[in-house]
């Protein structure tokens, strides 16, 4: 028997557009492409902007993570600017980027993957909910599926945390170069605070115990969905006054050794993504290919030493010793929530070392670099800018997002990426089954699609 | 309640101390549900060519929250973000919609079109049959649909999606199909523009619309006339660097040619707006968002870029009102 060929389209509750493409035989996956559908083209967009522009406009890529897209940007002008950064203004910082991801992990959870294991109201948007191995029982399938409404206030307060420092959100204003432009009154971090506290208490009361409950309800899940287990942080949440220390380390994890992450071993390839190399241009100048026939993705495929990586919580989680497990699609759901949980007290601290004062930001005026790179981790894992400045313009801008590593197409020797790997292998016992197996797989890597495409 | 008196309402809920769109709009739109048997405004969200921001500021509106507005007010029947339905499933429904309620349902669409090759840059499903470009479907449902919003400035004027040099051809909403489209720019929309759009939409029908179909609810006047720093701008006191407490115009403010009420309503529970934490508005509701806005930080006359001031209410002041 030849495989079937299946398409698995559109793949919903996620961010941004993603098809999957599957043969199947005797119930097997054993191949897949992951195919990111949409295109805007960030890189030639930031091109001849004023460099500073970066961290409002880059912040547009992003509906669900936009914050870490102004921060690394942010951290990428510091450098070129040689800025001194406040301690004060480190904490308003990493206390903007921790209410954007409590936001984007709480609603990854609750919005995006609950009802991949509950059974949701027969009503909108729950309309045509495939239901086939929801295995609650009533009564706490009745309580999961009540959370729902809890999360869209704590998903809202996170938010509003961003927004009482950064002044709107998505896409906050304050965090820029230099610092922080809004003043850390009394009365916002006592705001703030009371917001974390409550966020707290829905993490504790409801988030935790209801990953505890699925985690058992689908133990299967802790052998479906496998990676090859190489993790890749590029660290999180950075103080000192040059950017340069890191609360949550970076590293590289393969067979459970851990190394320094080096940025030059970094490289993409485009074998089987819509680009083409453009001969008559710069050596490394690539434009769109929309039908390039051998290619399924706008989505680059990116390397570390050559191999695929995988970033996210669960990289995070296992570099940093806050969590051990497997590589598994239930693994990954967990470390997203035991994160939750550890931001959410972070955020407390933080609000606490926060001193009231002047707003703390600094920004020089001349640039002493004219090339710089700039990472930190994101929700979804590694998250680099990388910009070539002349005459304070950007001549060229290069922009790695965590899904592009997550969600890489094969390379030039058709090795697959985390998520492809994870699906591959896969058994799917009934053809019903199959979406609600490989959709629970695809989630729990929470991919941002128009990130990975940008 | 007639349509004034709503309008009203809306306003006043800007200024109030909980503003917004606050509680008292949620029981008039069920009172008028009840009193009218009218059903909700059945929904289809299409996502095309932008970050997914609108339906994350959707997910931040406050009274009425998210879950008010689905158990109130609209059927959201597809959207790529919320449906429980996956693959072959909500594309049924998406069908399944369109012959149901032709000529009834409202069509969302965040994000631009691109228009270049066909429109190959936006694929919103692959199928059997080949792959469904977004500037298809937009013009399938469009031609079905009782109201066409256009969420965002991606969807309402190409936005960042169509910024230079626009390699998709991406373009908004309105530009591609030839019909009435009602744009909720902003980038994203304050979630308030939105869902007080669609709340008029289910009781009083299409609202009023500026020159550049937005509702004047929310876009009539600019961000420079009512901005809490004004006093600072006529009286020539201008910011010296971002963090400081005077006007914004030196570090780059669009906010005399942008049109919205943030400085009233402002964001997330109402609690704060670019200009409150010391930097520049950068027009994100403009139809030449972001290129006319750039440089950001860089003062309105020396932006290279700007399409004038935006639309002929700033242009020619009505008598007797400043700008």
């Amino acid at each position: 028997m030849s495989p079937q060929k299946i398409l698995f389209s559109p793949v919903t509750r996620l961010s941004g557009l993603l098809s999957v493409e599957l043969e199947i035989e005797h119930r097997l996956v054993t191949e897949a492409n992951v195919s990111c559908t949409m295109f805007r083209g960030f890189e030639y967009i930031m091109r001849n902007h004023h460099v500073t522009d970066a961290v409002y406009l880059t912040q547009r890529i992003c509906g669900i993570c936009s914050s870490v897209h102004g921060a690394v940007a942010s951290y990428l002008l510091d450098q070129l600017y040689d800025n001194d950064i406040e301690e004060n203004a480190q904490y308003l910082r990493n206390i903007m980027m921790g209410a954007d991801f409590l936001q984007n992990h709480i609603r990854h959870f609750y919005f995006f993957g609950l009802p991949d294991f509950v059974v949701m109201p027969n009503q909108p948007p729950f309309l045509s909910q495939n239901c086939y191995d929801c295995r609650f029982d009533e009564k706490d399938n009745r309580r999961l599926a009540s959370h729902y409404l809890e999360a869209i206030k704590a998903g809202e307060k996170s938010h509003q945390i961003l927004a009482l420092f950064g002044g709107k959100a998505p896409h906050q204003h304050s965090f820029v170069h230099g610092g922080v432009a809004v003043a850390p009154t009394a009365d916002k971090i006592n705001q703030a605070l009371a917001l974390v506290r409550d966020i707290q208490d829905f993490v504790k009361r409801y988030l935790m115990p209801d990953t505890e409950l699925i985690a058992k309800c689908y133990s299967d899940y802790f052998h479906i969905g496998e990676t090859p287990g190489r993790f890749l942080s590029f660290g999180l949440f950075r103080f000192g006054s040059k950017n340069n220390q890191m609360l949550w380390q970076s590293g590289v994890l393969e067979n459970g050794r851990l190394s320094d992450a080096h940025l030059g071993l970094i490289q993409e390839d485009i074998s089987r993504a819509w680009f083409k190399r453009a001969a008559w241009l710069k050596s490394d100048e690539i434009s769109p290919a929309p039908h390039k026939l051998e290619a399924y993705t706008w989505t680059k495929s990116v390397q570390y030493r050559g191999k695929h990586y995988e970033g996210g919580p669960l990289a995070r989680m296992l570099i940093n010793g806050f969590y051990e497990g497997g590589t598994s699609t239930m693994d990954r759901i967990v470390a997203r929530s035991l994160e939750t949980l550890l931001i959410s007290e972070l955020m407390e601290e933080w609000l606490h070392e926060l001193q009231p004062g002047e707003p703390p930001i600094h920004q020089k005026k001349d640039l002493v670099h004219n090339q710089a790179t700039a990472v930190t981790d994101a929700m979804r894992g590694p998250l680099l800018h990388s910009a070539l400045v002349q005459d304070e313009k950007v001549e060229k801008y290069d922009i790695i997002t965590p899904t592009v590593w997550n969600f890489s197409p094969k390379d030039e020797q058709n090795h697959r990426g985390p998520a492809e790997s994870a699906l591959v292998g896969t058994d799917i016992p009934s053809p019903e089954l199959r979406n609600v197996i490989l959709g629970r797989i695809i989630r729990s890597f929470d991919p941002c699609i128009s990130c990975a495409t940008h | 309640m007639e349509k004034a008196d709503f309008g009203q309402l809306c306003r006043d809920n800007a200024t109030a101390d909980n503003h917004g769109l606050s509680a008292n709009v949620l029981p008039i739109t069920r009172r008028y549900l009840v009193d009218n048997n009218k059903e909700k405004l059945p929904v289809i969200w299409l996502e095309t060519s932008d970050s997914g921001d609108n339906n994350i500021a959707f997910m931040n509106t406050t009274f009425p929250y998210l879950n008010q507005v689905f158990s109130d007010m609209i059927d959201l029947i597809y959207s790529n973000t919320f449906m429980a339905a996956q693959g072959n499933d909500a594309l049924m429904l998406m069908d399944d919609t369109i012959n149901r309620y032709h000529g009834r349902f409202t069509l969302v669409v965040e994000g631009a079109i691109p228009t270049k090759d066909g429109g190959i840059y936006n694929i919103i499903a692959r199928t059997k049959n080949g792959p469904i470009t977004a500037l298809e479907a937009v013009r399938r449902l469009g031609a079905a649909a009782q109201y066409v919003v256009a969420i965002g400035t991606c969807a309402s004027f190409g936005g960042a999606s169509s910024a230079e040099p626009n390699i998709t051809g991406s373009a908004g909403v309105g530009q591609v199909l030839k019909r009435e489209v009602i744009n909720v720019s902003g980038c994203p929309v304050n979630p308030d523009w939105f869902v007080g759009t669609l709340a008029h939409l289910l009781m009083y029908g299409k609202p009023e619309l500026d020159d550049l179909n937005r509702p004047k609810l929310f876009y009539e006047f600019t961000i420079h006339r009512h901005c809490q720093r004004r006093s600072y701008f006529d009286k020539k006191d201008l910011a010296k660097k971002l963090g400081d407490i005077e006007c914004m115009f030196s570090q780059g403010c669009s906010g005399p040619r942008t049109s919205s009420d943030c400085p009233y309503r402002q964001w997330i529970n109402h609690v704060s707006w670019p200009v409150k934490v010391n930097t520049p508005c950068i027009g994100c509701t403009n139809r030449d968002f972001p290129d006319g806005s750039a440089p950001f930080f860089t003062p309105l006359p020396q932006k290279s870029k700007s399409e004038g001031t935006g639309h002929s209410e700033q242009i020619k002041p009505k008598k007797g009102e400043d700008t």
